[in-house]
């Protein structure tokens, strides 16, 4: 006599092999119609414009700012600070943004959610897939504003000096941390309405004004500094503009900063960044798949994955 | 005897054959209705307040603490505030009604817009009374928070004529949503993705916080074609009336011209362009066709 399975993930019984080798299917799968998504809307022309004009425009937005300023006598330093910390937003904006929008799109306008949701493979690792689609879109925005910077805004780059190894490891760990921040996200959006469109940018610009992005913490009043310190944001801008621009002015640090008052030292070192990097990252990963869960089990509660909404 | 006489009419708009007092309160009630589920959406969902209120006043408070961290007059920090409080009427426009027509059909509405005997400008005239309703919220929320928070000291001396070149700057930016609601409808899926794109470059075009002036010509590009620009750039005038850093790029009042040139223009084109739709949708019946 035939049972029915709780639901469609108990009723493939697979070994753990399998489950791995169907997950990386599921995940690549994700990707690949996360990009084609994203992609094939347009033309490659269209496309390209469409992935550098906003991370390009918001350096030239603060670059412009700092011209305004400084009557064009601006410290190429400081150019480089805000080219290199608007340029890796644009993985912040692709990777936050991405997990909530798969959510937002899946169930408000294509109304896939609910059948993927049942289809053998966890939800999560499909949602991971789209977002690595989408910092796969950022990188492409974060490569092409950096080079403008380096072309035209008078950026200072030397590959010679460039400390890969600490490159390769603070980005890794990064975008870790960007993908967690996404997965909070893509939890609130399973729970709120279609208007929630806005809310991963609204929750990207509070964090641009936290981590050190465009201007150093220690211009914030020391709560904020404090908040800031907490977020893996904050030490990946940290590493990577340290990896890629040997001596360039630290976020963290300075005179009066809590960071110095707390570490009493000077800028952080590459080692101490790091681990301060993987230890946030850590944090803010075991919270995501914890939020991930609840708003899982509470979107299936209150039958959430089938809602659509309008205002 | 049926009450119901079929005989072929352009639209449902001649089909419901009203004199024009019904026709009007038809049309108004289209825009209560319209209006309605945003304005209760708010209230039944209140996590609004803390990603379209507080979570933007972050971002605005980041292009503060910029001009702070580069020791900038005060009135710099002024010209951000005002933007961010403008910014939530573009965001509005471009979320909320110029990629809304597009949502709609998704949803399965437009046909229903387009079968109803009522203007589809009355429909868009709700769907921006509605979102209004949250973008005046979250403009006085940056503008208030924002001036007692940063110290901005607004010095303004023609009153009058800064709340004509809002309202002005209103008008067009929503005629403007209206044309492009149309466009965004007949390309389809690029308009989700030109919504994106219609952020930050123009955000730096229309010097958002810094005066369009010293752009040069891209800022007198941007002054005579998007509104936000040229609505900022007289309301910067008018709102620091003392200060020498606003050095706009005409005068308030020749750009408030040029706003009611604009609405003029962007809601006429809005007319054009929704009949235009209307009767391709009628005609050719695959407008309001999902996946186009």
């Amino acid at each position: 006599m035939a049972t029915i399975a709780p639901n469609a993930r108990d009723a493939a019984a697979r070994t753990r092999r399998q489950e791995i080798a169907d997950s990386w299917r599921g995940f690549r799968t994700a990707v690949r119609l996360g990009w084609q998504t994203e992609a094939n809307w347009t033309d490659p022309v269209l496309f390209f414009i469409y992935s550098v004009a906003k991370p390009v425009a918001a350096a030239l937005m603060l670059v412009f700012m700092i011209e305004v300023i400084s009557v064009g006598q601006a410290d190429p330093g400081l150019r480089a600070f805000v080219v290199i910390g608007t340029a890796l937003w644009s993985f912040v904006m692709g990777g936050i943004a991405g997990l909530a929008w798969s959510i937002l799109e899946d169930r408000e306008r294509y109304r896939m959610l609910k059948y993927l949701y049942v289809s053998p493979n966890t939800l999560l690792v499909l949602l991971l897939g789209r977002g690595t689609a989408r910092v796969a879109i950022g990188a492409f925005g974060a490569v092409i504003t950096l080079g403008v910077g380096v072309a035209f805004l008078g950026v200072p780059f030397d590959p010679a000096v460039i400390d890969w190894p600490m490159a390769v490891a603070a980005m890794a760990l990064g975008l870790v941390s960007v993908l967690a921040l996404g997965m909070i996200l893509a939890s609130v959006a399973m729970q709120t309405r279609q208007d929630a469109w806005n809310y991963p940018e609204a929750v990207a610009g509070a964090l641009f004004l936290l981590v050190g992005a465009v201007f150093p913490l220690l211009v914030l009043p020391a709560p904020a500094q404090i908040i800031g310190l907490l977020l893996p944001l904050t030490w990946w801008l940290e590493g990577v503009r340290q990896a890629l621009f040997p001596g360039i002015a630290s976020a963290i640090s300075g005179p009066g900063s809590v960071y110095g008052q707390l570490a009493g030292a000077g800028a952080p070192s590459s080692a101490e960044t790091l681990l301060a990097l993987a230890a946030t990252t850590l944090v803010a990963s075991v919270l995501a798949l914890l939020v991930f869960r609840w708003a899982e089990h509470s979107a299936i509660e209150k039958g959430l994955f089938d809602l659509v909404t309008g205002s | 005897m049926s009450l119901f006489v079929h005989r072929s009419t352009e639209s449902p708009q001649h089909a419901a054959d009203w004199d024009a007092r019904r026709v009007l309160i038809v049309n108004l009630r289209g825009i209560v209705g319209r209006a309605y589920p945003r304005i209760i959406g708010a209230k039944r969902e209140p996590s609004w307040l803390l990603f379209e209120i507080l979570l933007p006043f972050l971002t605005t408070s980041a292009f503060v603490f910029v001009y702070r961290a580069l020791n900038a007059p005060q009135e710099f920090v002024g010209f951000v505030v005002l933007g961010g409080a403008m910014t939530a009427f573009w965001l509005n426009v471009m979320w909320m009604m110029a990629a809304q027509l597009y949502w709609e059909r998704d949803q399965g509405n437009l046909e229903l817009y387009f079968s109803a005997p009522v203007s589809m400008m009355s429909v868009l005239f709700g769907m921006a009374i509605g979102g209004l309703f949250m973008s005046c919220t979250r403009a006085a929320v940056v503008l208030i928070v924002g001036s007692v928070l940063y110290g901005v000291v607004f010095t303004v001396e023609q009153w009058g004529l800064l709340l004509a070149v809002f309202f002005l700057t209103l008008a067009a930016l929503y005629g403007l949503g209206m044309v492009l609601a149309s466009f965004f409808l007949l390309w389809g899926r690029e308009a989700w993705h030109l919504t994106q794109l219609l952020q930050e470059p123009v955000y730096f075009v229309s010097g958002l916080n810094f005066p369009v002036a010293r752009l040069g010509f891209v800022g007198a590009l941007a002054v005579a074609t998007i509104p936000l620009a040229v609505g900022l750039d007289a309301m910067r005038q008018l709102a620091f009336a003392s200060s020498a850093a606003t050095a706009g790029l005409l005068s308030p009042a020749a750009e408030a011209l040029i706003l009611v040139g604009m609405a003029v223009l962007f809601i006429g084109v809005a007319r054009l362009m929704l009949g235009f739709i209307e009767r391709r949708a009628r005609h050719e019946g695959k407008l309001t066709m999902k996946g186009t």
